[in-house]
């Protein structure tokens, strides 16, 4: 029974990441009045990205009989930088066209205008889900094997839960959006996000250390296991979401200001 | 505006693939290699020893039921593995000291150290 909670745990950690995104973008929609067109068009892009994540995830275990192992690092190194990217520029894109739907886009923009928003929305929604898809569907194929193999009830059990749990958090989330005040949610939100995109760059970078190609400058400026233990189930969560590393290496810790600073930045100008 | 940064993400992808296909494969290359079993999150060794200063590989087989992954944040490597399967690990020289990894399908009991000396 340990395990189907463990599975059931790793199930919701790899899928709420595109929950969160999906979530947001789809009470942002809610919120603005004009936006309710859009939601037709991010859950196409869920479709889509649902139909990529399969083909990603298939292609990935392709990938990993033909590639070498620095290869495979190099491979998924450049995917979390993309993801990071992604995410950062749908805050951005989300804070500039709050002002677009908040003017009655039916008469002041027309139809092609509005129709570019909603495949801006589509392909955000589709890049998310198919990226993080990708990674369950690997993630899902190398579990299901064993004793927790398709035939067996835990597998689909497990899955089932995961599930559930994914859409719980899309819930809460659309929740939130109603019952806290806007601006609060928002702001919320958005700091969860860019939290999410430090993370992966954070990730990222580290492969790219791990395989030499960026140095590690100094190895370990200070151990803050004491406080929070990276490799614990909370840690690792705190770590999946954040960025936070209980023994970082010099360059990320130069990578993990730089990424706040320019966002600090980006933010401010953007206000 | 996000269409521009689709083509370009698919662009970048497309050629780290090449690169990827360029970086020589290092499989066969003669360095220390090291054992290392995990069955159901059980490793053994739990405490592995290492030299430092020294590149060196880490072969990994799982002898459980269930799938693992061989993850380390300190070290900057996962991997998982279906029951009955093996890969390997390259890791760069270490700085002497206590790096810790675990399996992260398997966290509670999945803990272990690797200790370069």
């Amino acid at each position: 029974m340990q395990n189907l909670a463990q599975i059931f745990f790793v199930m919701w950690r790899e899928t709420v990441e595109a929950m969160l995104v999906v979530g947001i973008l789809h009470a942002w929609l809610l919120h603005h009045a004009s936006g309710k067109a859009g939601i037709r068009y991010l859950w196409l892009g869920v479709l889509m990205g649902l139909g990529g994540a399969l083909l990603l995830g298939l292609g990935i275990e392709a990938l990993s009989t033909v590639l070498s192992d620095e290869g495979q690092e190099i491979f998924q190194s450049v995917l979390q930088f993309a993801a990071a990217a992604l995410i950062v520029q749908m805050v951005f894109w989300m804070r500039r066209n709050a002002r677009n739907l908040k003017k009655d886009m039916e008469f002041t923009l027309g139809q092609r205008a509005q129709e570019k928003n909603w495949w801006g929305v589509a392909s955000l929604a589709a890049i998310a889900v198919a990226r993080e898809g990708g990674e369950t569907v690997v993630f899902l194929s190398s579990l299901a094997t064993g004793s927790n193999s398709l035939a067996s009830p835990t597998f689909w059990i497990a899955l089932g839960l995961g599930v559930v749990l994914a859409a719980l958090t899309f819930y809460a989330l659309q929740l939130g959006g109603k019952l806290i005040s806007w601006r609060l949610f928002f702001k919320a939100t958005e700091t969860m996000l860019l939290m999410l995109a430090c993370a992966l760059l954070i990730g990222a970078v580290e492969r790219m250390i791990g395989i030499q190609i960026v140095p590690a400058l100094v190895n370990q400026l200070w151990d803050s296991s004491a406080l929070l233990e990276d490799s614990s189930v909370f840690g690792g969560v705190v770590s999946a979401f954040t960025g936070y590393r209980a023994r970082p290496s010099l360059t990320i810790l130069l990578v993990f200001s730089a990424y706040w600073a320019g966002v600090r930045w980006k933010l401010l100008r953007s206000r | 505006m996000v269409s521009m940064n689709f083509s370009r993400i698919v662009s970048v992808l497309l050629g780290s693939l090449l690169l990827t296909a360029i970086a020589p494969a290092k499989a066969g290359e003669d360095i220390p290699s090291f054992r290392l079993e995990c069955n159901n999150g059980v490793f053994k060794p739990q405490k592995l020893v290492v030299p430092a200063a020294q590149k060196f590989r880490i072969d990994l087989f799982n002898t459980g039921t269930e799938a693992i992954e061989f993850e380390s944040l300190q070290l900057r490597k996962e991997k998982a593995l279906n029951p009955g399967g093996n890969s390997f690990v390259v890791i760069y020289p270490l700085d002497p000291g206590e790096y810790k990894f675990f399996d992260d399908f398997h966290i509670k009991v999945g803990q272990g150290t690797l200790v370069a000396k």
